[in-house]
């Protein structure tokens, strides 16, 4: 082992205290990075492990508003077994309670091909069959009903036997409103829901042969059938849509670790540069001894590595278990069980963010600590203002460029990441500025004449105040929960006030056209005040643009929404209500010519379409090609009926439709519209949009948890900095208070003085967490989500508190140690 | 300057065949090697390192081979031998400067300079400390440069260079 080596690891043993602010940084900072990369690598790899399971075979072939024809059933069989199942949105009833949103399935015998259905025990049966029903426990329980009893499904009485345990395949649908409902094909027709027009879809799930031709097997079979509306998906798709929310997600929350992580940054820095300077003595007298300046900096980096990696080692730990924590503590919010097992990649990714921002923060306190002259020893003079040289300048900016590159190449999303780091640079750079700024200004402003605000005063700009990296640290931190506050509570408001006020009570699905007049008298008999908007609706995909294929499309914008998938459509004489045409102009109302259509304008701005262009949209199978005459903008906001895609009448209106209504009425008159719809019109699927808003808002409200969680990390970060700040000026604190004590001032005067300066500066920091998240926020809430700004200021005003009470919290509990000096020893110390 | 501490703002400083003023920071840390040791008045032992671990730095700095062995043998000749696992907190004023002798003789230099080693000692302590550098001096042959305000310490010195305000107002030779 080298003199180096020996030394530092020497030097270590009894002197690395000081570096636990270092470690605990760089510990809470690779443990959100690593935390966060760690569990979204979990529940992806458990996506891709039970995307089998959750399509429910090899290959899923699905259609919109009808069953396979007799030739493509057959096509589909030749590929492999088949299992057919039915979906649709329905109303449950029984008597005496109001009718509930399911979501029904109809199985054929040979479903599933994957997995078991099992029911909870008391079953009477392994699985519906005829008559039978099993439903989710949810509906059993809003029912009021029991294994046995009937409940009421279109026009079919049907009898429960079972609660449903788990179900194989539910999750792949994606998306739905309503809990689960199981009947077999002959219970599905005994309803009467399937009927042309009505809302449902055809799922055909096959197991192959080959796993490996899923893919060919399923674009052979929608080519064999091009045009008439399929869409395939293999088992490796088969959680496509989730799997970009989660990775998006993931995304997200990575770039809230990277705050974090970057206020770690400012922690390590402090501490480095605390240690470095406690070590002034013990550099110079190595110097006197005959050490070098490389080998002074090699020791000091030997260490600084050694407990970077144990910080970051630590961190990592932590962050691989966060899988295993996040599965025992709220495993139900999750979409499915993570895959448990530790995932390498997030793991090395946050190690070398951890350890490169280490080293970035160090240098240049390891190129100052080279410089200290061995006369140092010979007197305490005031160390002169150091600024670092060319070679340590050029080395941090290639760390910096290295960490930038690393943050922004691992990102699914490289350039939100790199306009994230940006703006969390430049937000670091403008919290610095701040606090640069309230150090010069509190220095400058004339002095208070009670010697308590003078002396709390003075300990934040005195020449070695840490008040600049504390706005930094703290200040971040803060500020990521306020724009949080702001944007939550805007978000909630928008949700629960704003929407209902304009949006409507209810909206009705597969109502059938013969049935338009009986519907309207029904609601209108039991809330004469109500309001009725019905539009005729279809599903179809948007398959062509411009007449070039979507499927032969190489990559899709972002968010080309509307042409991923089945749409709803309607067609329209007139400019439907909440829309304001921006481009082209509205058909006559008389109009019967070609297929004209008008699209939502920034639907239409992320596809790259203009007025005057064509776009071909499949309807049952049916290729309608039609010119886009109008882009409009729609108020989404008021969820009344709104489309992204409106046909001119005429053509469109030859192919199988249902109504989609929305109903305008007093709040109170909710439960009788609702049971009176189910009595009468059976098979008309009534959503509440109460608990439409409930189920976005519960999402929101998850959304919202996992990102507190993830910016925690940064207030933990910032906190530690804040510890370190207190232990750091400790040696200050002792001196001031005994002298106050030999003054004169009691330990009641001195803590005084000491809150009133944490006092300051946590005002300071609430006011900059104020206009910095508030400012976030509201960009956020005005420009990027178009909502109200309506923050809840009581909530704000709490998060402001909380930024208040725990910085003078940590300081004062910080100061109190200094209080207990006594005197006579201290001076002898000092 | 004599012990490279400090650079010359004009004119030479030669010591041996170097010339001080010439060497950066990291020329006068090698310089120092094996050739000059160094005996302060604060002590300024490394507090977390042990006594024999002190001692051994400047050893180990220079790449010796047996650096533990011979600083157990330095320590042993101040009368520590068995205070050689003591941390610097652990030892008292007067054994902390021996430490400190012992450290500056280990790499058996040419010259030693001590700057006013009994400062922060009490004068029976002092003076047993001198006792043991003039002892140590007389056993070695090195050169020993004394700082001191104590003119009954000066008295000891083969010759006596008064300075007062940076200038060299006297030098005398003992009989």
């Amino acid at each position: 082992m080298s003199a180096v080596w020996r030394l530092a690891l020497r030097d270590l043993r009894r002197g690395g205290r000081g570096l636990l602010l270092l470690a605990l940084c760089l510990l809470l900072g690779t443990a959100a990075l690593a935390g966060i990369g760690s569990l979204s690598a979990s529940v992806l790899a458990a996506l891709d492990a039970q995307g089998r399971a959750m399509l429910g075979g090899d290959l899923g072939l699905n259609v919109s508003q009808r069953r396979a024809s007799v030739e493509e059933s057959a096509a589909f069989a030749a590929a492999g077994r088949v299992a057919e199942t039915v979906t649709m949105q329905a109303m449950a009833s029984a008597p005496g309670r109001a009718p509930v949103l399911v979501q029904l399935r109809g199985v054929d015998c040979n479903w599933p091909l994957v997995g078991a259905l099992r029911l909870a025990p008391g079953a009477l049966a392994a699985r519906p069959h005829g008559d039978e029903v099993a439903v989710a426990p949810l509906v059993a329980e809003r029912l009021g009903v029991r294994v046995g009893d009937r409940i009421r499904l279109g026009e079919a009485r049907l009898r429960l036997i079972g609660l449903i345990a788990s179900e194989p395949d539910r999750i792949g649908g994606g998306f739905s409103l309503g809990a689960p409902v199981l009947v077999d094909m002959a219970g599905l027709d005994a309803t009467q829901l399937v009927q042309p027009g009505s809302l449902y879809e055809s799922h055909y799930r096959i197991v192959l042969g080959r796993r490996d031709q899923a893919a060919a097997t399923g674009a052979r079979l929608v080519r064999q059938f091009k045009g008439a509306g399929w869409s395939s998906r293999t088992s490796a798709e088969a959680a496509g849509g989730l799997k970009r929310g989660i990775a998006q997600l993931g995304q997200f929350l990575l770039l809230v670790g990277l705050a974090a992580l970057a206020i770690a940054g400012v922690g390590v820095g402090s501490g480095v540069s605390a240690y470095l300077a406690g070590k002034t003595r013990t550099i110079a007298m190595l110097k006197v001894l005959g050490a070098q300046s490389r080998a002074i900096a090699a020791i000091f980096l030997l260490q600084l590595a050694l407990v970077a990696v144990s910080g970051v080692g630590a961190g990592l730990a932590i962050g691989a278990l966060v899988p295993w924590i996040v599965a025992a503590v709220a495993g139900s919010a999750l979409p499915v069980a993570p895959r448990l097992a530790l995932y390498p990649l997030p793991l090395a990714t946050a190690a070398a963010l951890g350890l490169l921002v280490a080293l970035l923060v160090a240098l240049p306190a390891l190129a100052r600590a080279r410089e200290v002259p061995a006369a140092s020893l010979l007197r305490d003079a005031l160390a002169p203002r150091w600024l670092p040289g060319v070679p340590t300048l050029a080395g941090m900016v290639l760390l910096l460029g290295g960490l930038i590159a690393l943050a922004v190449f691992t990102a699914s999303d490289p350039l939100l990441a790199l306009g994230f780091v940006g703006a969390v640079f430049a937000l670091v750079v403008v919290l610095w500025l701040i606090g640069a700024g309230i150090r010069a200004g509190l220095a400058r402003l004339p002095r208070p004449r009670a010697p308590l605000v003078r002396l709390a005063l003075a300990n934040l700009h005195r020449p070695g105040a840490q008040t600049d990296r504390l706005v930094v640290a703290l200040g971040l931190g803060f500020s990521l929960f306020v724009a949080l506050a702001v944007i939550d509570t805007s978000l909630s408001a928008e949700l629960a006030d704003a929407a209902p006020a304009k949006a409507p009570r209810f909206f009705a699905i597969d109502l059938q056209p013969q049935d338009a007049g009986r519907f309207r008298g029904v609601v209108m008999h039991a809330a004469p005040d109500a309001r009725i908007e019905a539009l005729p609706s279809l599903r179809g995909s948007i398959v062509a643009l411009n007449g070039m294929r979507v499927s032969d499309l190489k990559t899709l914008p972002a968010n080309a929404w509307a042409v991923r998938g089945e749409r709803t459509l309607t067609w329209a004489a007139t400019l439907p209500p909440r829309n304001v045409v921006t481009a082209g102009s509205w058909w006559p109302a008389d109009y019967r010519g070609p297929p004209l259509v008008s699209l939502e304008d920034r639907a239409a701005a992320a596809l790259g379409l203009r007025v005057g262009d064509t776009i071909t949209v499949s309807v049952l199978g049916v290729e309608v090609p039609a010119r886009i005459a109008a882009l409009r903008r729609v108020d989404w906001g008021g969820l009344g009926l709104n489309f992204a895609v409106v046909f001119s009448p005429g053509y469109i209106e030859e192919a199988p439709h249902s109504l989609l209504a929305s109903v305008y009425a007093p709040a109170a008159s909710d439960g009788v519209v609702a049971a009176r719809v189910a009595n009468a019109l059976p098979s008309v699927t009534l959503i509440r949009v109460g608990d439409l808003i409930g189920q976005i808002a519960t999402i929101i409200g998850q959304l919202a948890t996992a990102v507190r969680a993830a910016a925690a990390m940064t207030i933990a970060a910032g906190i530690a900095v804040l510890v370190g700040a207190v232990v750091a000026a400790e040696r200050t604190r002792r001196y001031d208070a005994v002298i106050l004590k030999l003054l004169g001032g009691t330990s009641r005067q001195v803590l005084a003085a000491q809150a009133i300066e944490y006092l300051q500066l946590s005002l300071v920091l609430a006011g900059v967490a104020l206009a910095v998240g508030g400012g976030a926020g509201w960009f956020v809430v005005v420009r990027v989500f178009e909502l109200g700004w309506a923050p809840d200021w009581g909530v704000v005003a709490l998060t402001l508190g909380a930024a208040v009470v725990v910085t003078l919290g940590i300081g004062v509990v910080g100061s109190l140690p200094a209080l207990r000096v006594r005197p006579a020893v201290a001076l002898r110390e000092l | 300057m004599l012990a490279g501490l400090e650079r010359p703002s004009g004119g030479s400083v030669r010591v041996g065949e170097q010339d001080f003023a010439a060497l950066d920071e990291d020329g006068l840390a090698v310089a120092r090697r094996g050739r000059i040791g160094i005996v302060l008045q604060a002590f300024h032992l490394l507090p977390t390192m042990t006594a024999l671990e002190n001692v051994a730095v400047p050893l180990e700095l220079a790449g010796v081979a047996k650096a533990f062995e011979r600083a157990r043998d330095e320590l042993a000749a101040v009368g520590l031998g068995d205070r050689a696992g003591h941390y610097p907190a652990q030892l008292s004023g007067g054994e902390q400067q021996r430490v400190a002798i012992a450290r500056a003789m280990a790499s058996e230099p040419m010259l030693l300079f001590a700057d006013e080693p009994t400062g922060n000692l009490d004068t029976a302590t002092g003076a047993a400390i001198m006792d043991m550098l003039f002892a140590r001096r007389a056993a070695s042959g090195v050169t020993l440069f004394v700082i001191t305000h104590d003119p009954a310490l000066a008295a000891r010195c083969a010759r006596v260079i008064e300075l007062a305000d940076g200038r060299v107002v006297a030098d005398r030779r003992a009989g």
